[in-house]
């Protein structure tokens, strides 16, 4: 076997390796991830949540009252009352600020990097 | 005749509530089923207070705060009468939910006496000083005298709920006076 066909058939090899090795690297940061926002003790827990563009967030109702999730201040979507126990899943398309709009002062933020 | 103030709303629960503290050594402790009737008799009031802000009031944001104390207090109160079930423990009346009672009956007849904006005032004012009047009862008297590992949890649970209630009332409150 020639010294160059080696040459040739080694650096194939390297550069199917580092495609291969790319497109996994790719896969993994843009593979949709699914977030959990607890409501408890009249808190959103995380209160902040840092997410990529079509990640979802469920929100889980952990307290004994009634609750929303709904964007805030224009209320672009909203979870609608969320019983006790109840969970709802958002995907999200933006940032968004939010409140619990039956208890106003309950507020919470979702950040797409 | 004098307005029934927010600040009488304090006295009347805080001297209902304290009262047995009054005295030292010597006040009798609350026992679980006299903490769990004051608790629902506390609950109960405020449920009462927002079926007349539902009747009376026209605005919307006091109509919609009501509505949040009258779901949220039957919320509690359905917590407690379910872990009172469980227990096997009856609620019992005592000079505390007596007093609280009777105070209520007072401010009651306050909030029917007025209409319009003043009867908004009145019962934003009102929320804002019955709930900072019961936050202080639970914190420092009910959960202290609370034997019941659960009962004591409930009330726990319990105050973050009233701790929001008072920043929603007082939220209102601004809003309402800057107006």
């Amino acid at each position: 076997m020639s010294t160059a066909w080696v040459i040739l058939r080694n650096a194939s090899c390297l550069l199917f390796s580092i495609l291969l090795l790319n497109s996994c690297a790719t896969s993994e940061k843009t593979a949709p991830k699914t977030y959990t926002v607890e409501i408890s003790q009249m808190k959103f827990i995380p209160a902040e949540l840092n997410v990529q563009k079509g990640d979802t967030v469920i929100f889980i109702n952990h307290d004994m009252v009634v609750h929303d999730v709904t964007e805030d201040p224009g209320k672009a979507w909203t979870s609608s009352p969320l019983p006790v126990g109840k969970s709802w899943s958002l995907v999200v398309s933006g940032s968004s600020d939010y409140f619990c709009s039956i208890h106003q002062v309950m507020k919470g933020k979702i950040i797409v990097q | 005749m004098k307005a029934f103030t927010p600040c009488a709303t304090i006295i009347i629960v805080c001297s209902a509530i304290f009262s047995m503290q009054v005295f030292g050594q010597k006040a009798q402790k609350l026992s679980d089923p006299e903490i769990a009737s004051v608790a629902v008799v506390a609950n109960q009031i405020d449920i009462d207070y927002a079926t007349i802000a539902k009747k009376k009031s026209t605005n919307a944001d006091v109509v919609k705060f009501a509505e949040t104390m009258a779901r949220d207090h039957q919320s509690v109160i359905d917590q407690a009468v379910a872990l009172v079930t469980k227990l096997g423990v009856t609620p019992k009346d005592n000079a505390v939910s007596k007093s609280l009672q009777s105070g209520a009956v007072k401010t009651k007849k306050m909030l029917n006496s007025k209409s319009g904006e003043d009867f908004n005032k009145a019962y934003i004012d009102n929320e804002v000083a019955y709930h900072k009047a019961v936050i202080a009862a639970v914190e420092t008297v009910l959960i202290p005298n609370a034997g019941n590992k659960e009962l004591k949890d409930l009330l726990l649970s319990v105050l973050p709920i009233l701790k929001t209630h008072l920043g929603h009332a007082e939220m209102v409150q601004k809003m309402y006076s800057s107006k």
